[in-house]
């Protein structure tokens, strides 16, 4: 695929998210990436890269470009502009491309009736790992004879990470890997993840689930309209924003109204014996230990809420509306 | 001052094309065979409608240019097996195959680019060789199978017509959007051509606009290709020219679908 590349001009989307890994390479680099449907501009000169080692999420809504911009990166879509390297490969460049990558696509399957590890052996090139390893890995020895069509959501998504790992790639790519799947499968496959990237495997991974991303990202990339609007570790994303912070709990304590001159407090509210203290992100450590040091027993239920990725991304998408 | 410069990740070696199409064409042979109604379809129907035709009319009807009606239909239906392989098996399993994104799964596997249209092209001519096989085993054990007259013009007519037909079968999966609009396209063209091309009525038993009609169908040009050299009809220049003509149309065709869908 050719591409062209004016990735100056689109140095206003970077986010200060263009990053190398120590050799000088990153394991992704994109630049300047443009992808349009018609009138629709899917993507809209995004840049980012990818370190190696690390697991890099690319969160946003539907229809936010995130799927688009990894398919172009995979040599599945062809960009209109934008450059594109892969451990310094071009993205066209197929031949060592399908080597260096595995893939589990959003919109993919495998044949209803192919058992499990006939799908593997079929997909296996050489110096691929073992069909009976990386079945005992995965949690698929005893499904090997199982028709894909036969398993369960969480199964098949087993079967996809296997299929994507299996060739030993430097980079994967994890495409809503936890779409429809129940808490427990989804826990599950969080914990595969983590797994893959310990292993020393890149990992992208492509979600719209912000608990998702804030769990297991090292760094993620917030895409809006096509945009990138926010980038860094989720805790910088979340620092990058003015949210909020709420202790509640139940206390009869006319002592209690002293909360309102600590550090960060921005207003206490009473209802009742139900006190809610709001302020800044900081203000939960001085409030505990107000609390404590009244020397009345701690009030046994309470609870605080801090302000999460979903919070920042939701304000930061607000502001660019 | 020493610099160095960052050094490429190297991929290890891809399958060669010809170890990939053959562990994925033993896949595909399986997998189809796991779909009965694949099997009743390109193996049963044939058989079953060839047993009750050839016994439908009597031994001297004179429709038949002066062949036993039985001969006749057994030699024509060759052809029958290479069309339902051609306009209904290959476009409903390619058109799946795109539609739930099985397809995807492979070009982002290390498979060769080529691997996937060149197996689905193989699978359907052994399909269409299975096919004639269980055709001749009913043919045999009914009403004989007729001597060859010619058979290196039998063969030259089977081998063209199929690769004609399964190429335009490739190209009716390639282009078609879903499974289930691969299958009513291809109904709609196996039954007119079943009917019109010799797997029904012999053309002398037409009136003059259906045997207009039945000279314009793709699926006369094949049944006769076959047909004339088998049982000494004619020599059927004609009919392999067009067949010929079918393949290179429908092979540039589906060649041309795949490149796209490549970039």
């Amino acid at each position: 695929m050719t591409v062209t590349t004016s990735p100056e001009r689109d140095s206003h989307t970077n986010h200060g998210i263009l990053r190398s890994t120590s050799d000088g390479m990153p394991a992704v680099e994109v630049r300047g990436l443009r992808k349009t449907y018609g009138p629709l501009v899917a993507v809209d000169g995004v840049s980012f890269a990818v370190e190696a080692g690390e697991i890099f999420g690319i969160l946003g809504g539907n229809g936010a470009g995130k799927t688009t911009a990894i398919e172009c990166v995979q040599g599945l879509r062809r960009a209109d502009a934008g450059l594109i390297r892969v451990f310094g490969h071009h993205n066209g460049d197929r031949r060592h491309l399908s080597g260096l990558v595995g893939s589990q696509l959003q919109s993919s399957a495998l044949p209803e009736r192919l058992r499990v590890g006939e799908a593997i052996d079929l997909f296996a090139a050489p110096g691929a790992i073992a069909t009976p390893d990386l079945l005992d890995e995965w949690g698929l020895t005893d499904h090997r004879r199982s028709a894909f069509g036969d398993l369960s959501g969480g199964l098949q998504q087993r079967v996809f990470i296997a299929l994507a790992l299996l060739n030993r790639p430097r980079v994967v790519f994890f495409d809503e890997l936890t779409q429809g799947l129940d808490p427990l499968a989804r826990r599950d496959v969080w914990n595969a993840i983590e797994a893959v990237r310990d292993q020393g495997t890149t990992v992208v991974l492509v979600t719209h689930f912000m608990d998702e991303a804030e769990a297991l990202c090292d760094r993620l990339a917030v895409f809006d309209r096509g945009r990138i609007v926010a980038a860094g570790t989720p805790a910088e994303i979340i620092a990058s924003q003015p949210t909020t912070a709420t202790i509640t709990f139940t206390a009869n304590r006319a002592a209690l109204l002293h909360l309102d001159r600590l550090l960060g407090v921005s207003a206490v509210h009473r209802d009742g014996d139900v006190v809610t203290v709001t302020g800044e992100a900081t203000m939960v450590a001085h409030v505990c230990a107000a609390l404590v040091a009244d020397g009345e027993p701690a009030p046994p239920d309470l609870r605080i809420t801090q302000p999460n990725l979903e919070d920042a991304v939701v304000a930061i998408e607000g502001a660019h509306r | 001052m020493t610099t160095t410069t960052p050094t490429l990740a190297t991929a290890p070696a891809a399958p060669s094309l010809v170890a990939g199409l053959g562990r994925l064409l033993w896949t595909e042979i399986k997998l189809v065979l796991r779909e009965p109604v694949v099997l009743i379809f390109v193996f049963a129907f044939p058989a079953m409608t060839v047993l009750i035709l050839g016994g439908v009319f009597g031994p001297n009807d004179p429709s038949f240019e002066g062949i036993d009606p039985s001969q006749w239909f057994v030699a024509a239906y060759i052809g029958v097996v290479i069309a339902t392989t051609g306009l209904i098996m290959l476009p409903v399993h390619i058109a799946g195959y795109r539609h739930a994104g099985i397809t995807r799964r492979f070009r982002v596997s290390r498979f060769p680019t080529w691997a996937l249209p060149l197996t689905q092209f193989l699978l359907g001519l052994v399909m269409a060789a299975i096919g004639v096989i269980v055709l001749m085993v009913v043919a045999h054990f009914s009403y004989g199978i007729p001597p060859i007259e010619n058979p290196t013009g039998t063969a030259a007519g089977a081998v063209l017509g199929a690769l004609a037909f399964i190429s335009i079968g490739v190209l009716l999966g390639s282009i078609l959007p879903t499974p289930r609009s691969a299958q009513g396209l291809g109904m709609l063209m196996f039954f007119p051509s079943f009917l019109l091309g010799g797997g029904g009525p012999p053309p002398d038993a037409m009136g003059p606009a259906m045997r207009t009609l039945s000279s314009w169908t793709p699926l006369t040009h094949v049944i006769r290709s076959i047909q004339e050299p088998w049982l000494d009809l004619d020599t059927p220049t004609t009919h392999l020219a067009v067949t010929t003509g079918l393949l290179a149309a429908s092979t540039a065709g589906w060649i041309v679908v795949a490149r796209r869908d490549q970039t």
